[in-house]
């Protein structure tokens, strides 16, 4: 007999309210003493420059750590068992390692003047096309990204507030809105160190507590050898959830990474290349001070600490499908499915107040990412663009212009939640994780180390990235033919790889002079 | 001289170890999730992950360290 599914309790609603309430108010008095503290704007976007690895660190894991890993994850275990672990991100941890070693040289482009990753290329393309350029990539690939986050926010709402699903999608919304109107989207690295601290503590214990709650690690294995995958909406198939594939049937079932081996693959080098990829990551390089080697390993424990977090917010998926079996997947469950087994797990397993600390974590993980990400694209709009075209803008002008620029990039993905949620959003949103991985990865990673790279070479890979973002398999790739999430994943990060290195050795680079400067002699 | 460039030779021939080391993590990923499964193939890709992430760093340190 499986257990009954919890319901939602007054208890509930006011240990979630005051759990996101407290962390509301943490979050803003740290940005309120760390904004005082910074002279000017580009002093507020960096800091002093003096910011050490333990900061750092647990901000690199806060902006790691989205609605995707430390929500979704519990969804996709749920959902599609050991197959689930591709996108669950078991490897995490070497992409978070190669943006530590690589990321770090960030630094010597804020010393150039750069502010923000668009500007950090316009210094080394000494280049407006390729800053405006990064610019829009970023925010086509953000608005994409800011869908999952609505999407886990409600979802904890919907459960924990027994509102109704749109409901929750408006409250989400306010909820951002007052985020960013109270000061939290300063994001300054001291907030993003205790959200990454918060994320990590609660992910840890709540799938500890699952493990426990479930049974054990045997009894887990046991169940998911037993069950058969169950698609959005209930309809049962005879496909056995024991193994790392899943082979759901073409042509729509190609659509999912862990179909075959090939899309098993992708995702390996897309968690290999997207940490570094990801713009808002590597952004946390710009204020970090010099680190010794002995700091440097430091960084890389806080790293795994933080890097193991999805693999147990994974473990709260499997522990969800052990107690509750398939039920979550019902059309009563539309439009949540697999991604609400988090919220009743939590709920489950911990109580009141361990289901309310997490509703706060979710809150931190997805409405922190998503203020964030609006942010980021509203200065794509004034910084990376207006003000590229027309550097004699006046600054009062470009603040009011970004203030302006917020309410659309709210709606858009609000309207896009509203009118097509994504079944299983990790799923969703490994799409945009793809595309800046293929993308950002070689043309802002890359490019730090490689002399050679030039701005055709970095132009040529965002145009070609973009493009094929659009032949998504689930967007317009079945037009061409594209049905296949694997092939599509490597065409883009392997054909943008290609791009940018052929196209770079066929252009001329800057000129050897001017690259002295980000190439320093021995 | 010649001591000294016999001597840098040993150290990157380390230094490409550590690499295909790495490469080898990154291999054994899908081996492991294909030839062991379950609970094993989960945690083990992380213990891979962070000897990955282990060699990335003393790379770093030992062989690709810049002074500013």
């Amino acid at each position: 007999m499986e257990e009954p599914i919890p319901e939602t309790s007054s208890e509930l609603l006011f240990g979630a309210v005051a759990a996101i309430a407290a962390f509301l108010i943490i979050s803003i008095l740290l940005g309120f003493l760390m904004r005082k503290k910074a002279k000017n704007f580009e002093e507020w976007l960096v800091g002093h420059g003096d910011i050490g690895p333990v900061v750092t660190g647990f901000a690199l894991v806060a902006s790691y750590l989205s609605g995707w890993a430390i929500f979704g994850n519990a969804g996709l275990g749920y959902a599609y068992g050991w197959s689930g672990s591709w996108l669950i991100g078991t490897t995490s941890i070497m992409g978070m390692a190669l943006c530590l070693v690589i990321g770090y040289r960030m630094r010597r482009y804020v010393a150039l003047g750069a502010r923000t990753v668009p500007e950090m290329l316009k210094v080394r393309f000494e280049s407006r096309l390729v800053q405006a350029l990064a610019g829009i990539a970023m925010i086509v690939l953000l608005l994409v990204y800011s869908v999952g986050q609505y999407k886990a926010m409600a979802t904890v709402w919907t459960i924990t507030t027994n509102t109704s699903f749109y409901g929750s999608l408006i409250a989400t919304a306010f909820l951002v809105l007052i985020y960013l109107a109270v000061g939290g989207y300063t994001g300054t690295q001291w907030v993003s160190c205790f959200q990454g601290i918060l994320l990590t503590v609660i992910g840890w214990t709540l799938g500890i507590a699952a493990l426990l709650w479930a049974g054990g690690p045997a009894r887990i294995a046991e169940s998911i050898g037993m069950q058969n995958y169950t698609a959005p909406g209930g309809n049962q198939t005879p496909i056995p959830l024991k193994d790392y594939v899943l082979p759901l049937s073409p042509p729509k079932g190609l659509a999912f990474p862990g179909v075959d081996w090939i899309g098993v693959t992708a995702t390996i080098f897309m968690f290999l290349f997207m940490a570094t990829g990801f713009p808002h990551n590597i952004a946390r390089f710009l204020g970090t001070r010099k680190i010794s080697k002995r700091e440097y390993w430091i960084f890389l424990l806080i790293l795994v600490l933080g890097g193991l977090t999805p693999l147990w917010i994974g473990v709260v998926g499997f522990a969800a499908r052990t107690v509750w079996g398939d039920a979550l997947m019902a059309e009563t469950y539309y439009p949540m499915y697999g991604d609400s087994a988090a919220v009743y797990a939590s709920i489950g397993a911990g109580g009141f107040p361990l289901a309310s600390l997490f509703a706060a974590c979710v809150f931190a993980a997805s409405v922190a990412t998503l203020a964030g990400m609006v942010m980021i694209m509203a200065t794509n709009i004034t910084r990376d663009l207006v003000h590229n075209a027309f550097p004699e803008a006046s600054p009062r002008k470009l603040l009011l212009l970004t203030k302006l620029m917020l309410v659309p990039f709210i709606a858009i993905p609000l309207y896009w939640t509203f009118t097509s949620p994504p079944p299983i959003l990790s799923e969703f949103m490994s799409g945009s994780a793809v595309a800046q991985a293929g993308i950002f990865f070689f043309v802002v990673g890359v490019s730090m180390y490689w002399k050679r790279a030039t701005k055709w070479g970095a132009t040529a890979t965002i145009i070609y990235g973009l493009i094929i973002t659009v032949l998504h398999p689930k967007a317009y790739g079945p037009s061409v033919g594209l049905y296949h999430w694997g092939c599509w994943a490597l065409l883009l990060m392997f054909g943008s790889a290609l791009t940018y290195f052929l196209v770079s050795l066929i252009t001329t680079p800057v000129s050897e002079e001017k690259l002295q400067r980000m190439f320093p002699k021995k | 001289m010649e001591m000294q460039k016999v001597k840098e030779n040993a150290e990157m021939n380390k230094a490409y170890i550590i690499m295909v080391l790495m490469a080898l993590c990154v291999i054994l990923v899908p081996l492991i999730a294909y030839s062991v499964g379950g609970w094993y193939a989960y945690w083990g890709h992380a213990l891979l992950a962070i000897i990955f992430g282990i060699l990335a760093v003393l790379l770093r340190t030992r062989y690709y360290w810049e002074e500013e």
